[in-house]
């Protein structure tokens, strides 16, 4: 590792170094990704801009929409009393991002911009239909999540454009998510499936208003189970209709064979995981009554 | 490649370190300043031999560029016993016998310790859980549960 270190103080700082440094520069947050890439030598820039002086980036802001600043860690998410309720596989899955040592330094930014298949946060942002907030030398720019994500390790951020925030509306009374992760063991794993899932429904509560099933570790991206969706939406709430969802999910996710599991067992996963994640959706709807 | 001149604060006492800025905390406790109770192993924030305390939790000190740490407490198993009397975690670590080779020891010790500050009161299953970071080649994570459960226990009682 070599580089030159840099520290600006105000966000107009960061952006223009970011717009100075172009593709030859890399922000720098928690560092649990880009300390161990560039240690590993697959990344190499030659500036690094630590945010960590940078006023406001930590905060979570839950006025009209929350927003998550670049700064803010899995330990704060778990923390945050706005993430108990209807958002809690925010929370599922801030808590089960490696140990204690790395859920303290490491952010949900950071987890979207490393872009791995199998983020463990990602999913859920993505039930959420959050936005990414980038601010570059032409300003503030806003992208899907959704687009932002388009292959492991890679997003649609431009050199240099630094990602101040991910944003999402709060989601609509009669809704509740779940984050269900399979790995070989329960701690400091990266998924072999992970699946999270948003259900509101109507209201007399029985029927699927919206739902969202998105799951890691199955395709190039983090990945929204289109198919599974629409099984359920303006459907009742049926044991039968959570077991389609998982057949639709498991019928239409790519998964790969590689070194923790096999594309077959993944299927399999999803089409175990999809409904009972759903099921908890259902569970903690008739909870909160 | 310019040095950085930059004022750590460790165990409570200032150090001035002149360093590149891609030298990591635990470089600079282990090779400048001599802390060699802070341990080194995966340099991947995977094993958790190289966990010290900054501002009361828990890192790895081996992905933590040093000049991001100026300005906050940096705490080391060097600094936990104070006026030559063991911190109760030490004690109980030695009363259960719960250190076998050592290499783990110091990261599972400051674990623990930033661990039941937050949550005295930890069950045994939390204490496992808290220490998932940590590994112990010589699988001895029983007796180190124990020893952190007894240690939350007898500060349970005092307080």
């Amino acid at each position: 590792m070599s580089f030159e270190y840099h520290e600006p103080t105000s966000l107009a700082e960061a952006v223009d170094m970011g717009a100075r440094f172009g593709a030859a520069g890399r922000f720098l947050a928690g560092g649990t990704d880009l300390i161990i890439q560039m240690r590993r030598g697959t990344v190499a820039p030659e500036h690094v801009v630590s945010l960590h002086r940078v006023p406001g980036l930590g905060a979570i802001d839950a006025n009209g929409g929350i927003q998550v600043g670049a700064l803010v860690t899995h330990r704060a998410i778990e923390r945050s009393p706005a993430f108990q309720g209807r958002l809690r596989a925010l929370v599922e899955a801030a808590e089960v991002v490696g140990g204690h040592q790395v859920r303290n330094v490491g952010t949900v930014v950071g987890n979207v911009i490393n872009a791995s298949p199998a983020a463990d946060v990602v999913p859920v942002l993505l039930t959420l239909d959050a936005t990414v907030v980038c601010a570059g030398a032409d300003g503030e720019r806003r992208v899907a999540l959704e687009e932002f994500l388009v292959g492991p390790g890679r997003t649609t951020r431009r050199p240099g454009e630094l990602v101040t925030a991910v944003h999402f509306a709060s989601p609509p009374e009669r809704s509740a998510s779940a984050f269900l992760k399979a790995g070989r063991r329960r701690a400091m794993e990266i998924s072999v499936v992970c699946v999270a899932a948003q259900l509101t429904l109507d209201t007399t509560g029985e029927r699927c208003e919206k739902a969202r099933v998105v799951l890691g570790a199955v395709a190039p991206t983090t990945w929204r189970a289109r198919e599974a969706e629409r099984v359920l939406e303006g459907r009742p709430v049926t044991p039968q209709a959570l077991h389609d969802a998982g057949r639709a999910a498991a019928a239409e996710c790519r998964p790969i064979s590689d070194v923790r599991a096999s594309a077959r067992y993944r299927r399999l996963l999803v089409e175990t995981l999809v409904p009972r994640a759903l099921a908890r959706c259902i569970e903690r709807l008739r909870n909160a009554r | 490649m310019s040095k950085l001149s930059l004022t750590l604060t460790i165990n409570g006492e200032r150090h001035e370190v002149h360093t590149e800025p891609h030298r990591t905390l635990l470089d600079v406790l282990r090779v400048d300043l001599g802390l060699t109770g802070t341990k080194e192993n995966c340099l991947e924030a995977e094993c958790g031999v190289c966990t010290v305390l900054i501002d009361g939790q828990a890192v790895n000190s081996c992905i933590l560029l040093a000049p991001q740490c100026v300005g906050r407490d940096v705490l080391t198993i060097e600094g936990l016993a104070r006026d030559g009397v063991l911190d109760p975690l030490q004690q109980a670590f030695i009363d259960h016998g719960a250190v076998q080779c050592g290499y783990c020891i110091p990261g599972m010790i400051l674990s623990a310790k930033a661990f039941l500050e937050e949550r005295p009161a930890a069950t045994e299953a939390e204490v496992r859980e808290a220490l998932a970071g940590n590994l112990c080649r010589c699988t001895g994570y029983q007796k180190i549960a124990d020893a952190v459960v007894s240690a939350a226990r007898a500060t349970a009682t005092r307080r």
